[in-house]
């Protein structure tokens, strides 16, 4: 029995010491790759998409699958914000700014041989303008309730007039689109996959109009949203296996003769940031998207590895619960604004990958004004605030922040909560912590306004617009930020009807000034979100919204 | 939880007749590995009472920057163990970070002990359907696997070291209480208890003079073996994002999760909380073997 | 014998409905609901209170658990997911088979490796052998599983490169035919021998790192079972009586320490199921384990419901196969109620 215990104990101790051997031991062998076709592409997101009927999902990883299998009208440039044609080669705006012509591209067909051209177009708006029931829930129709407030007869007391009154197909290749009012985001609004052109055969076969709500929850009955997804994009789906992969092979009619490049794209879930890293560390993936800025300097440090960026198009912010006093006084809230130190958490947790907020949208989108007041980290200023507010110091707040999550904006929340929390009671506050899962406690609590004074959160965009920024948070009543402001709705709601770019513009930039004076929350990072790929992996272009295309990808030698 | 529950399905094997304290404190006393167990845990126990004393710096307020921003430092003469990635000394940590789990510990070991026990008692002593009753239920939250249970619980209170303490406790309960029916009922036909029921002893006081003392040594046993399994049931919890509230708590499950993404760049900040737990661990488990090996007859005079 | 097994299966039915309204109440106790999960950032309050008021969110708990048992019992199956919108009970085939695979696996590392160095310590009693398994097995049970997980994924995966290090399969064998989803049997069935080494491979870190603890648990469970059987009067007879000692080892030792580990075998089934959980996070590895967590973390109530309750049939089926098993083997043990 001697011994054995002491031995034991060095075991502990030898076990833990392994990590640190197998850590610091350099890369003793770098993974062969494994024996993959050049025409094979393996992709790593997040999770699986929830299915694959775009007009009925919201969140980015469909997206990331169903962009390969349709495409919409307009799309960005690769790599932009900038709209370019897709499968509408132009479009034009009467002078009334409420009837749009698309003129479309000729000789494309979708996956089951269907021809595009203007009756598709129109019978997919008017697919969207006519869902009921089960498909008028949020939980399938987001973004359509999003841009276009209303259906043909609403079911939902909370579903406005609707944007679209009617199409007509002029010929083989012309849609002529009206609306029943002036509307800026409309065009830039159709880049969504969401708006994109399905196959009206397709959809008729595989039951795509048919869904249903069981245990509270949309499905699809069909097979279309799951086995059937019909499109004119360049990847077609071939088999998903959830939890596993999706597999895309290429669509041998597509319109582009020279894509896609390859022969198979196959997207796998990974949830855990770690975990993703690792697996293009061993070759069993070439590219992974949600780089956490930690792991980019270990991707980096790998010769066989690199690093993409992604456009910054996101904003992390703190939100200031207006309505709750002491915050309803604008000298706390302006110390809460002094009282941040933003530099250090940018400087700190983003691996030199993001730049601080002073405005709640990305400095590169028009409406942008640099103009704003501007606060920077000043603790004594901070007391001074709180003492003419009679509030302490200490001046006791709620602070909280959400577990289990990483966002582009905000890769490691909890990092960031501790250094904003030390550096407000440095400047005068007695901070109180509550922290929730992000889904769906988190979230909720923060959009209703049941939160704490201060809360991280924050935004991507969806569309190159500074409506779906500072329209979406601050027009008509936002509980998440409590803040009644007259001038400043006003001012949105002509914005959102503008046409005239140029006005527009002037528009949204004097609200920017109107926000930061009136501080119903403070931004604080706009991060360049990392990708990680073997070098072999060329032409991948990074999208600002995070919908990457894998038309132009290829494999070059290692 | 099903660590332990499997310990005493062992410790069921060898169940001791009870009456044997003073042999087992000298077997006990005798035992290497129980004697580096205790001082293993008393190192443990004394990082936790005298924290404030033995810490160089407050575990979450003392905040270090390393070239102007907060970034993990390696160990150096400064900071024994190395800076975290919020710039607080690890070492500091660590011992605040014993508190909690002794805390931990003792506090759903004795959520689970006590409930279990009382449940088990019951169960053991009033046969028939009052028993069986208990026990159905026992099974009942016996067929969720441990961890999803406390997970489940977690869910349900909101994460936060109460509510985990609370998780893990719950999850002791019917381990606990099958062990002591078990118990229970062996003694219950034992000749000492058919002789005070015929001498005309009342019930309740055979249970608690003549049983449950004699059908204790098994939990003792268990129970120093629960503590283990308990801090590590509360790091794997830690590990699924359902750690204490404040993220500045130095709780080790909760410093080892933390450290994942850093594991290439600073592996020190996950292997010292690694450490701290299997150390810790390994004392409990060190002095439950040797508790096991006192009090169970069938190995006297082989140690 | 029978009697008991009818019996048994009987208690099956207050088992399962004990269970199934404890995971209703619980699963209505979850603060938010999958409104809020499915809306994420865009969860507006209104859109949350429509849905809620539109899928009898807000009636009284027992009306919506008489509402599920009726849909549960007229549809036969137990719903959707919330989160992937597929029925739940075709999800358990294609995740069920993952988790069973690695539990087997798991199992087999541990008890092919258990039962020998657990008789070997107590033969070598006293001695290097016995002393270093008893260290291997404390060891065992102190490294929490997930840190053991991370390290072996570590080591043998990302720095030696020898093993993959997630999933269940290379996913460039895309044409690979999965009749019964267990991968290993799909391989053999198919004769598609390439495929069976790759899978095989996925399945190596995942079960040694989920076998640890039963492994060193049944390695301590055979030592001190073979230590007190050797003790016992048959044997000391069998050994006067001039048997040849690997005959006694073989017929009487071995054969009756195994009562013991086999009970302990089978309890090991919520373990492993608890430890799958750890595991398969680790390893992206898509079974039932992680498939239940992010269930938790999405409010998925359906996916809850229903895995649970499933997962809870099985861990008292196998226990009940367990029991009975013993008294095969154990002609002292009989089941009269």
């Amino acid at each position: 029995m001697r011994g054995i215990k002491l031995l034991s104990m060095a075991g502990a101790v030898a076990a833990c010491l392994l990590v640190a051997g197998a850590a610091t031991a350099g890369s003793r062998s770098e993974a062969s790759p494994s024996g993959a076709a050049p025409s094979t592409l393996i992709y790593a997101g997040a999770s699986d998409p929830t299915y694959l009927d775009p007009a009925l999902v919201s969140d980015g990883e469909s997206f990331r699958v169903t962009k390969q299998i349709f495409e919409s009208l307009v799309d960005f440039a690769p790599g932009t914000t900038r709209l370019v044609p897709a499968l509408a080669t132009s479009w034009s705006v009467a002078k009334n700014g409420r009837t749009y012509t698309f003129n479309l591209r000729g000789g494309v067909r979708f996956h089951d041989g269907t021809a595009f051209n203007a009756a598709a177009v129109c019978a997919n708006f008017n697919r969207w303008f006519n869902f009921s029931g089960p498909f008028q829930d949020a939980s399938a129709t987001l973004y359509y309730q999003k841009i276009f407030s209303g259906y043909r007869r609403n079911e939902n007391a909370t579903l406005g007039k609707p944007l679209y009154q009617s199409c007509r197909a002029v010929g083989g290749l012309k849609a002529v689109v009206k609306l029943t009012r002036k509307n800026g985001p409309f065009v830039p609004s159709l880049v969504l996959s969401a708006f994109s052109m399905q196959s009206p055969t397709a959809m008729a076969k595989y039951g795509a109009n048919q869904g249903t709500i069981r245990n509270g929850v949309f499905a699809p009955i069909g097979t279309y949203a799951f086995r059937n997804p019909t499109g004119t994009g360049p990847y077609m789906l071939e088999k998903w296996t959830v939890g596993e992969s999706v597999i895309l092979k290429k669509n041998p009619r597509y319109w582009n003769k020279k894509q896609p490049r390859l022969a198979r794209i196959i997207i796998r879930p990974i949830s855990d940031n770690t975990a993703r890293v690792q697996a293009l560390q061993t070759g069993e993936v070439f590219g992974i998207d949600l780089l956490s800025p930690p792991l980019v300097a270990t991707v980096r440090g790998n010769s066989r590895l690199k690093v993409l960026s992604r456009p910054a198009f996101n904003v992390a912010y703190v939100t200031i619960q207006s309505a709750k006093p002491p915050m309803n006084d604008i000298r706390v809230r302006r110390a809460v604004a002094y009282g941040l130190n933003r530099q250090l958490v940018v400087n700190s947790f983003y691996a030199g990958r993001a730049q601080v907020a002073h405005a709640f949208m990305p400095p590169s989108l028009p409406g942008y004004a640099k103009d704003v007041v501007k606060y920077s980290f000043n603790p004594t200023r901070a007391r001074q605030l709180l003492r003419e507010a009679g509030c302490g110091p200490p001046c006791k707040i709620e602070f909280w922040y959400p577990t289990g999550i990483s966002r582009p904006y905000m890769p490691d929340p909890k990092a960031n909560y501790e250094a904003f929390k030390a550096s407000l009671e440095q400047s005068g506050f007695d901070v109180q912590t509550t922290s929730m899962p992000w889904r769906p406690d988190y979230v909720k609590n923060v959009n209703q306004g049941t939160a704490g004074h201060l809360n991280l959160i924050g935004w991507t965009g969806d569309y190159a617009d500074a409506d779906n920024f500072i329209g979406t948070f601050f027009q008509g009543d936002s509980p998440q930020f409590q803040e009644k402001n007259a001038a400043l709705d006003k001012l949105l709601n002509a914005a959102e009807q503008e046409v005239n770019q140029a006005k527009r513009i002037k528009m949204y930039q004097q609200a920017n000034r109107l926000i930061m004076q009136n501080l119903p929350g403070v931004p604080y990072a706009h991060s360049t979100p990392a990708l990680g790929f073997q070098k072999r992996v060329q032409g991948y272009y990074t999208s600002p919204i995070g919908t990457d295309l894998f038309k132009t990808v290829f494999l070059g030698g290692q | 939880m099903s660590a332990a529950e499997l310990e005493i399905a062992e410790i069921q094997l060898e169940q001791s007749t009870g009456g044997l304290w003073n042999e087992a404190w000298y077997r006990l006393t005798h035992n290497v590995g129980a004697i580096i167990g205790a001082v293993l845990v008393s190192v443990f126990v004394i990082f936790a009472l005298g924290a404030q004393w033995i810490a160089p710096s407050h575990p979450s307020d003392d905040v270090h920057l390393v070239a102007g921003i907060l970034q993990p430092q390696p160990p150096s003469t400064e900071h024994l163990l190395g800076l975290d990635l919020q710039g607080r000394d690890v070492f500091s940590r660590i011992v605040y970070g014993a508190r909690y789990s002794l805390l931990i510990g003792v506090v759903s070991v004795g959520i689970g002990l006590s409930i279990g026990l009382l449940l088990g008692a019951f169960a053991g002593y009033f046969g028939r359907w009052p028993g069986s009753l208990v026990m159905r239920l026992m099974d009942i939250m016996l067929a969720i696997p441990g961890l999803l249970f406390a997970i489940a619980i977690v869910a349900m209170l909101g994460p936060g070291l109460w509510q985990v303490m609370i998780a893990v406790g719950v999850v002791n309960i019917p381990i606990f209480a099958r062990l002591l029916r078990g118990s229970v009922i062996a003694q219950k036909e034992n000749e000492y208890v058919l002789a005070a029921r015929v001498v005309g002893v009342p019930r309740r006081k055979i249970l608690f003079s003549h049983i449950l003392p004699n059908s204790i040594s098994p939990v003792i046993v268990a129970g120093t073996l629960a503590m283990a399994t308990a801090i590590i049931d509360v790091a794997g919890l830690g590990f699924l994002g359902l750690g204490p509230q404040d993220p500045s708590t130095p709780e080790w499950g909760t410093m080892l999760t933390d450290a994942n993404e850093y594991l290439a760049a600073a592996p020190y900040l996950a292997i010292i909380p690694c450490l701290a737990i299997v150390i810790s661990v390994l004392g409990f488990n060190l002095i439950g073997d040797g508790l096991r090996e006192a009090l169970d007859p069938k190995l006297r005079g082989r140690a | 014998m029978l009697r008991f097994v009818v019996r048994r299966l009987l208690l099956l039915i207050p088992i399962l409905f004990g269970v199934s309204v404890l995971l209703f109440f619980w699963v209505r106790a979850l603060p938010g609901s999958p409104a809020e999960s499915l809306l994420g950032e865009r969860a507006t309050p209104a859109l949350v209170a429509a849905y809620k008021e539109r899928f009898g969110l807000n009636e009284p708990i027992w009306r919506q658990y008489v509402t599920y048992m009726e849909t549960t019992v007229a549809d036969r199956d137990l719903g959707i997911s919330v989160a992937t919108h597929r029925q739940v009970t075709d999800e358990i085939r294609q995740r069920f088979p993952a988790t069973v695979e690695l539990a087997l696996a798991a199992m087999l590392f541990s008890v092919s490796l258990g039962i020998p160095l657990g008789f070997i310590a107590a033969k070598r009693y006293g001695g290097p052998i016995d002393h270093g398994s008893l260290f291997l097995s404390l060891i065992g049970i102190s490294v929490p599983i997930f840190v053991l997980a991370i390290l072996l994924k570590y080591i043998f995966a990302v720095r030696l490169g020898w093993l993959p290090s997630v999933g269940r399969i290379d996913l460039l064998i895309f044409d690979a035919k999965h009749p019964t989803n267990f991968y290993v049997l799909d391989a053999i069935l198919t004769r598609d021998w390439s495929t069976l080494w790759d899978v095989l491979k996925h399945l190596i870190l995942p079960a040694v790192a989920l076998g640890s603890i039963p492994l060193a648990i049944i390695a301590r469970i055979t030592r001190s079972a073979v230590l007190d059987v050797q003790n016992e009067d048959y044997v000391r007879t069998a050994r006067a009586k001039g048997m040849s000692p690997g005959i006694v080892d073989r017929r009487h030792v071995l054969r009756n320490a195994l009562l013991p580990v086999t009970t302990v075998i089978g309890l090991q089934t919520g373990l492993l199921l608890s430890g799958a959980i750890l595991t398969e996070t680790v390893f992206a590895y898509p079974g039932m384990g992680s498939w239940l967590r992010d269930a938790i973390f999405n409010r998925d109530y359906p996916v809850l419901q229903g895995g649970i309750l499933f997962l809870a049939l099985v861990f008292v089926l196998v226990n009940l196969v367990v029991d009975v098993a013993y008294a095969v083997i154990n002609p002292r043990i009989r089941y009269s109620g």
